[in-house]
């Protein structure tokens, strides 16, 4: 049976909810405030974007609180009169059963359409008067609709997950699931999912369900999801095409990026090319394309490009015989897996770089290149050196970690 | 120990606090007198001194308040020539306070803009030559345009002395307390290429790891240009295991973060030690020339590299068929 893992692992205590530690408590604060008696703000709407735990907490919240959740989505009650008739006797009669109630009106930002008239003024009027607290969730708060239930609302915001807690997140269940991951893998889902955890943990399910290991080569096609067998045929034409012309034509059988199609044609080369006669042939013909690569790069001028193509494509196919040894499968060019997968590292050493510059006297990329190999030596063995230092460079804790080998 | 990047602590300040580059240093000092500073070019190697003997003019010219009255541009972080323009303008539009009528802007770098780009300096240079004063600091000078040469000062920075480094490094250790012994000495003289800023960075960086900086220290610290893995990486190459040998390179690159030059220069060195006909010694150095070539022309460091360990996979195929 299929079950979506963000209903499988989705968290049963406030203490499973990951991030958002501030929201969270001011929430719990909150609810416990009514046991003081009713407060001046008798509604929390939370905002913020979507997958990053809204109803989930406040479902949580309940359950730790062992109140009943009368849950509505907003956008199932679109009329004045049903939202009066859902919520507005629930809260009136708010302890009638012994258990209290919380009601949650959820996805609020569905209610605005002009058909909803009056929607958010009866909600804004429940608002007013219950007697039990009142949950509001939606995406944008600001919603000029809300402006006046806005003002009788405790407002708190739920930000998007940092990349760290997402990765966390997805290493738990990953762990349940008895997967073995690569941090590259889950990084990379990370990334994508851009502080969505719903969205994180659909694509690990969707990529590593039944799997016992996820790697990086597993995920990365993500980014060009339906492009993996365009570039195989790309590949096979250049590779094994009968003539110069047929290999040139490769390129244009799709819309490829060149530069994408160099690191694919690089990466594979040795793997189809074995004879060192015909290897060292090709890998010369591959790197004067890149000599032109360059020169466009420094000229600027993209009609240049063209010898890159005739280098890179035509160039390979008449360096060998291209006898054909049986199947040779294609792999995902192994630098664009280290160059992404380090694309943060990569931010990171700049941002040292600069830090460097400030105070020495050298360019940022000289920096990188030169300093920073000397600074990691020292954060890894010397902490009173590097503390001073740090503090002299004005470095923050990530770059320090990173120095230090801890990231 | 103090905690500050010792390249910084222990730069000169005054232009009398130079110990190297004495001709250049006299120029610089007369200009100081006659308060008047052309267009200038520093080039030479990195590490013999040229942003420190900027700094110091500067300093000399205009007093403790120096940096005021300069401005440091770096060609390779600042890409396009807009931004130095308008920088420049920015900077250069007010003069200088003070009996020296122009500010001084050092360009760092220089080398790496391009050709359209410095035609665009030549003529910011030109409509600002009242108020402000170029020193542009290159490692090579033949990648700066003629018109702009023509307008500039040279100055060509040489090599320290092997006995003014070694002073070098004995006074800073000698102040930050820390022993070095005989053979860490030329370690770090082995390792630094005589390039000054290098040297002390590597000192500073053995310094944090032990009481005691040794050869062994020294090669630690920089171990990750081990020649022991530019050997096997040839090895491999030449026994036609060309995947191998890519990876080691790939490491050597991404996970060590050496420069494609440097391993190409060891490279260099390695071919010469090999046992191959002395033929063959020849055609791969012309190889490894182009390849040098192609790397200080903005090349891909690692396709270049394994164009150039291909073609040591087919040297040693054929070499072996030649026996």
């Amino acid at each position: 049976m299929y079950v979506p893992w963000t209903v499988k692992y989705k968290p049963k205590t406030i203490s499973e909810v990951v991030g958002n530690d501030d929201a969270k408590r001011k929430i719990i604060e909150w609810i416990k405030s009514w046991d003081r008696g009713v407060p001046s703000k008798r509604a929390v709407f939370i905002y913020g974007p979507p997958g990053v735990g809204k109803t989930v907490f406040i479902e949580a919240l309940a359950r730790d609180f062992g109140m009943e959740l009368v849950e509505s989505n907003a956008s199932d009650y679109r009329v004045a009169d049903a939202v009066k008739r859902f919520a507005g006797r629930a809260s009136e009669y708010s302890t009638l059963f012994g258990k209290r109630r919380l009601i949650l009106f959820d996805e609020l930002d569905g209610i605005t359409g002009t058909a909803d008239k009056g929607g958010v003024r009866v909600i804004t009027d429940i608002v007013k008067n219950t007697r039990c607290p009142i949950v509001l969730i939606a995406n944008n708060a600001y919603d000029p609709r809300f402006s006046t239930l806005r003002k009788h609302c405790f407002l708190v915001e739920f930000k998007r997950l940092s990349k760290s807690l997402l990765i966390k997140h997805l290493r738990r269940i990953c762990a349940l699931e008895g997967i073995a991951a690569e941090t590259e893998a889950l990084r990379f889902i990370a990334d994508r999912a851009n502080g969505d955890v719903r969205s994180a943990v659909n694509d690990l399910q969707a990529l590593a369900q039944g799997k016992k290991t996820l790697k990086y080569e597993d995920v990365s096609w993500l980014a060009y999801r339906d492009r993996k067998d365009v570039i195989f045929n790309v590949l096979r034409r250049i590779f094994y095409s009968r003539d110069a012309n047929d290999a040139k034509m490769a390129i244009d059988m799709a819309d490829v990026d060149p530069d994408m199609l160099f690191e694919w044609i690089y990466e594979n080369l040795p793997y189809h090319i074995k004879n060192p006669k015909e290897l060292a042939s090709a890998m010369d013909s591959l790197s004067r394309a890149d000599v032109y690569r360059s020169r466009v790069r420094s000229t600027q001028d993209w009609s240049l490009l063209r010898y890159v193509i005739d280098l890179m494509t035509a160039g390979i196919s008449v360096s060998w015989s291209r006898r054909a040894r049986g199947w040779v499968p294609f792999k995902f060019p192994e630098r664009i897996r280290s160059l992404s997968g380090s694309k943060g590292e990569r931010n990171l050493l700049s941002a040292i770089g600069m830090k460097i510059r400030r105070r020495c006297h050298v360019s940022a990329n000289r920096a990188v290149k030169e300093i920073i190999p000397y600074l990691k030596v020292i954060f890894e063995n010397n902490d009173e050196m590097a503390s001073g230092l740090a503090r002299w460079l004005d470095l923050d804790d990530e770059m320090i970690k990173y120095l230090r080998g801890d990231l | 120990m103090s905690y500050e990047m010792w390249t910084e602590k222990y730069r000169p300040v005054t232009l009398d606090d130079m110990v190297n580059q004495k001709e250049i240093v006299e120029r610089l000092k007369s200009f100081v007198k006659a308060r008047n500073v052309p267009h200038c070019i520093f080039a030479g190697p990195p590490g013999t001194g040229k942003t420190t003997a900027a700094l110091c003019l500067a300093h000399d010219l205009y007093g403790e308040g120096y940096r005021e009255h300069i401005m440091e541009l770096n060609a390779s972080d600042e890409r396009g020539i807009n931004v130095v323009r308008e920088t420049v303008k920015t900077f250069a539009r007010t003069r200088s306070m003070g009996e020296v009528s122009f500010k001084i802007l050092i360009l760092d770098e220089a080398d790496n803009m391009t050709a359209d780009a410095q035609q665009a300096l030549r003529r910011t240079m030109e409509r600002y030559t009242e108020t402000a004063r170029f020193i542009l600091i290159a490692n090579y000078s033949g990648k700066i345009i003629e018109p702009i040469q023509s307008r500039c000062a040279p100055f060509r920075f040489t090599f320290l002395p092997e006995e003014d480094i070694i002073n070098r490094i004995k006074f800073i250790c000698e102040n930050e307390n820390v022993d070095i012994s005989e053979d860490g000495i030329d370690a770090i003289l082995e390792v630094g290429e005589g390039d000054l800023r290098r040297t002390i960075n590597i000192l500073q960086a053995a310094a944090s790891v032990g009481k005691v900086i040794t050869a062994d220290v020294v090669y630690s610290v920089v171990g990750r240009a081990n020649p022991a893995d530019i050997r096997e990486m040839i090895r491999l190459a030449m026994n036609g295991e060309f995947i191998e040998a890519r990876k080691k390179l790939r490491e050597m690159i991404l996970k060590y973060g050496l420069a494609g030059s440097d391993i190409l220069k060891q490279v260099h060195l390695e071919i010469f030690r090999l046992n191959i006909p002395d033929r063959w010694k020849i055609k791969l150095a012309d190889t490894v020339g182009e390849i040098d070539f192609r790397l200080i022309q903005g090349s891909d460091e690692e396709v270049q590299l394994s164009a150039l360990l291909a073609r040591l996979a087919e040297a040693g195929y054929e070499i072996r068929g030649d026996l």
